[in-house]
């Protein structure tokens, strides 16, 4: 059955109403129906495709401070009613058909997905995935020297998903994330680089077809020329310039998820009691948005079935908000910015980021590259991670010395470590070149669709990790 | 009130639903993969409860062979008549991209007898008894240490669980399993100071196996012992390596090892590196899924293999390979139970025992890394590296180089200080052939069996 159905109306109410005479303070049940494709192509050959469907829901009960959420994968009536059986056990309620339940209804369905119907069908079909993807790696082929192996990836996730809470929620919404990798590894003697790239959109069915894989096959393969013959950076103190676009990547992780109202539950955040103080330099602003069109972190609605808002988390060094669900904000009373976001039905949703971008500044890139002496032009970032304490540590695909100024060899195996609280206030230079990237973001409800951006930036100080 | 063990999962049924669809679709040759689990869990913040969680998951992965003999398949939770027609649909639309240059096909082991294993399933309780236990566990944990203030990071989870393997040539596999398990993560503050966090995990088949109390002591033993941290100096050291830290990072270049990654050429292992020394004399790496420390086992992989112990390194020496059906087929020998399911099959590791060679002196003997003159005077300061971190991020298994944020300590004569925040790099195949030997007994844990590991020459980036 569709979720635009009139049918699940039907369903849902007795639902939340059967939630609320048990004794819960709220109900919620978020509905979800999805289809992926993946495809791998080697070389020059489709060697994985890989489609899965799915359907689910996540049903949660609020009582107090507490919660329970119970998932399954069984959207019949009994199935769902047996869900908030189980929920409702775990606050220690039974239904009880006689009580009151001062559940007046859900309102007309508030349906952002009218307008996103035909971007399933809208979307490039297996025979034409396979195709691009095989020009991406022949693209490959013709740009890069020493390939000892050439990838190409596609992910389409199409989520259809429906939302009704017990306070008047009724919203549903169509999601079209597609994402593009392309990787290499050079190899040539001892000498060897793996260099990867990705490309990601939300929206837009047609965004394959406008690829253009010889520009990418391009870039990336520069890139591993230029990184299979580096040296092991030296390890060191060093002032660093991070490129834009995907140098966010650090920001979102060791300070962005310090800014999630989970972190301020559990305690695990050093800004809890920081609102209007200064945390980062005068130069950095930064912001959490749901609104940009066509960006891997944007929404119609999060889902818990709010419209996303601009958030600005930090202005000019000063901290300003936290990013907040509807639990963080029970719990925290930081008021909800749109930001509930779930990997699918089987979490429950929690404060997460969306695009989220340090502000441009007044300087160019070249202006924070001369403005260093001796250090390190982080130009292609890798993976991270952030601990329980705030220490990061981030990989370093593609560096450079910077000497007197001016960029010189080409260095690998750099990892940057620091904490957020002392390297925010070391953001000393933002440069005017605002950049995006798609990513995904892997935390307590799952692994979601996000952006990460930038300008370049210079940080005065931090540890690089190396030989 | 206790919930006893039902399959839920019918072998029969699906393959004569699946017979019946398939014949309906033009289709002769199929195999499934399914699984299911009921899953409860909960988490607690001082007392109080965190978030309660319930799951009934069922997953199903259909893989076709097409007219022209190319393979395809299609996963989905919906396991009605009318999902699994879809997903047979679905796969024979993607068997028009199958690879023809590597065809799976059914494993020949597929149908050979499994090892008997003991696996006892226990009975899952209720979620309020989980809350009492782990509210209990988080109370003593905080009572062991002023310092301690909180336990961010904390969960106790139970999961009864069933995976099948059919095929149309017959074969049928089924396994049913109930496990529990404990983590808890504590962090402890000190005025003035940083604050410094470390966990520990347990696994059991049921609730009352946990060793709750063992957990709670780890724990607590970690977290107090990086209160009293100083920053490092950058340079080389000679590092010993926790059992879990060593296994983390074997299991991150398990690439070495697999068949999968040498064909694609993405190994630094090749075709013809069987035979050669890979590692120092003294050490041996075996898989072995089967082992009983291994709680949860897979008695047979996505392919219906059964799992076995393969050895790996022997003596310094590489011997073998982890294997699916078509890698197997490529090299001339049986798969050896590492499969996935696909079209493109993946391969990966169960569980490694390592330790030293029987028969061949284990390297330096007598190594203790408290020894007051260390493990020999004038040998300078050792760096513990306890758990490492970032595995995904800080390895790159295709180069053979590895970057990785540590938690450890700094040993001078006899004296451990907690590691500020550091990170250890170095080459996997230089820290295999400048091992110096084994500290202590082996130790089970969740990836695997093994000793302290000592290493020399690895670089340490610190603050100092």
């Amino acid at each position: 059955m569709e979720f635009q159905d009139p049918a699940w109306r039907g369903l849902l109410e007795p639902l939340l109403a059967a939630g609320r005479a048990a004794g819960a303070d709220l109900v919620e049940v978020f509905l979800e129906r999805s289809d992926h494709l993946g495809a791998l192509a080697e070389q020059d050959v489709i060697t994985n495709v890989s489609p899965s469907f799915g359907m689910g829901a996540g049903v949660r009960v609020f009582s107090g401070r507490h919660d329970g959420f119970v998932s399954t994968n069984d959207l019949s009536s009994a199935g769902l009613m047996a869900a908030l059986d189980q929920a409702l056990a775990m606050l220690g309620l039974l239904r009880n058909p006689r009580s009151p339940d001062g559940f007046e209804g859900l309102p007309p369905l508030k349906d952002y997905a009218l307008a996103k119907a035909s971007w399933l069908g809208g979307s490039p079909s297996l025979p034409e995935v396979a195709s691009r993807l095989l020009e991406g790696t022949a693209a490959l082929a013709r740009h890069g020297s020493h390939l000892q192996s050439r990838r190409g990836s596609y992910a389409r996730d199409w989520q259809d998903v429906l939302v009704c809470a017990s306070d008047g929620t009724f919203a549903r919404d169509i999601r079209l994330h597609q994402s593009l990798g392309l990787n290499v590894l050079a190899a040539d003697g001892d000498h060897r680089a793996s260099v990867g790239r990705r490309y990601g959109t939300q929206g837009r069915p047609e965004d394959l077809r406008d690829w253009d894989p010889d520009a990418s096959a391009q870039d990336l393969c520069s890139s591993a020329a230029t990184m299979l013959y580096a040296n092991y950076v030296e390890a060191g103190q060093y002032p660093v310039v991070l490129a834009n676009r995907f140098g966010g990547v650090i920001f979102h992780e060791a300070c962005g998820h310090l800014l999630e109202t989970t972190q301020v539950e559990r305690g695990t955040t050093p800004f809890a009691d920081c609102i209007g103080d200064p945390i980062a330099h005068e130069a950095v602003t930064a912001i959490d948005e749901g609104l940009s069109e066509g960006s891997f972190g944007s929404l119609s609605m999060d889902d818990e079935g709010m419209e996303p808002q601009r958030t600005v988390l930090i202005e000019q060094g000063i901290l300003r908000r936290f990013l907040s669900d509807r639990a963080g904000e029970m719990r925290t009373s930081h008021p909800r910015t749109g930001s509930g976001r779930r990997q699918s039905y089987s979490f429950a949703a929690a404060s997460r980021m969306r695009n989220t971008y340090i502000a441009p500044g007044p300087h160019t890139p070249e202006d924070l590259i001369a403005s260093v002496d001796r250090g390190l032009y982080c130009k292609a970032m890798g993976g991270g991670s952030v601990g329980p304490t705030g220490q990061f540590n981030f990989a370093v695909e593609e560096a450079y010395l910077i000497e007197q100024g001016q960029l010189t060899r080409p260095v690998k195996g750099a990892t940057l470590i620091g904490e957020a609280k002392e390297v925010l206030p070391r953001i000393s230079m933002c440069a005017n070149d605002l950049e995006l990237a798609a990513g995904f973001c892997g935390s307590v409800s799952g692994s979601i669709f996000v952006t990460v951006g930038q300008p370049h930036i210079r940080v005065d100080a931090i540890t690089v990790g190396g030989r | 009130m206790n919930t006893p063990i039902t399959a839920v999962l019918d072998g029969g049924e699906l393959k004569e639903q699946l017979d019946r669809l398939a014949a309906q679709a033009g289709l002769h040759q199929w195999d499934l993969g399914a699984s299911c689990s009921t899953d409860t869990s909960v988490q607690v913040d001082r007392g109080e409860p965190k978030q309660m969680k319930g799951a009934e998951r069922r997953a199903v992965t259909v893989r076709v062979w097409n007219d022209q003999g190319l393979v395809g398949i299609t996963s989905t939770s919906d396991l009605s008549e009318a999902g699994l027609a879809r997903a047979l649909e679905g796969a024979k639309e993607a068997s028009s991209f199958g690879n023809p240059d590597e065809v799976p096909a059914f494993s020949p082991l597929a149908k050979a007898p499994l090892q008997p294993l003991e696996q006892p399933l226990k009975e899952s309780c209720s979620i309020l008894d989980l809350l009492a236990r782990l509210k209990e566990a988080e109370r003593d944990l905080l009572a062991s240490h002023p310092a301690i203030t909180t336990v961010p990071y904390n969960g106790l989870a139970q999961r009864s669980s069933e995976r099948l393997y059919i095929n149309s040539d017959g074969a049928l596999r089924h396994q049913q399993l109930s496990t529990a398990s404990l983590y808890l993560y504590a962090r402890a503050e000190e005025t003035g100071r940083k604050p410094r966090s470390s966990g520990a995990v347990r696994l059991a088949y049921g609730l009352e196996d946990l060793d709750v109390h063992g957990c709670v002591e780890e724990a607590a033993q970690r977290t107090i012992s990086h209160l009293d941290y100083a920053p490092i100096a950058t340079g080389r050291y000679t590092c010993v390596f926790s059992p879990e830290a060593f296994l983390d990072l074997i299991g991150a270049f398990s690439s070495l090892f697999n068949a999968r990654a040498v064909l694609d050429g993405v190994s630094l292992s090749q075709k013809d590196s069987l035979g050669k020394p890979l590692a120092v004399p003294f050490l041996s790496i075996t898989d072995n899924a089967l082992h009983p420390g291994n709680i949860g086992s897979p008695l047979f992989d996505g392919e219906g293999t059964p799992t076995a112990p393969l050895r790996l390194i022997e003596g310094g020496v590489l011997r073998h390979f982890l294997h699916s059906e078509a890698t197997a087929r490529a090299f001339g020998v049986l798969p050896t139970g590492h499969a996935g399911m696909g079209a493109k099959v993946s391969v990966s590791p169960d569980w490694f025992e390592i330790g030293p060679t029987p028969g061949v002196t284990a390297g330096e003997e007598g190594l203790d890394r408290f020894a007051p003159m260390g493990r020999r005077a004038g040998m300078g300061d050792l760096v513990v590296i306890d758990s490492l971190s970032a595995l995904h991020a800080g390895v790159k298994a295709s180069q053979g180089a590895f970057s990785l944020p540590f938690d450890g300590w700094l040993i001078r004569d006899g004296q451990a200080i907690s590691v500020e925040a550091a990170t250890v790099a170095g080459d996997i195949r230089t820290v295999l052939t400048s091992l110096i030997g084994f500290e202590g007994p082996s130790k089970v844990t969740p990836s695997g069996l093994c000793p302290w590991v000592w290493v020399e020459g690895l670089t340490i980036t610190g603050d100092g």
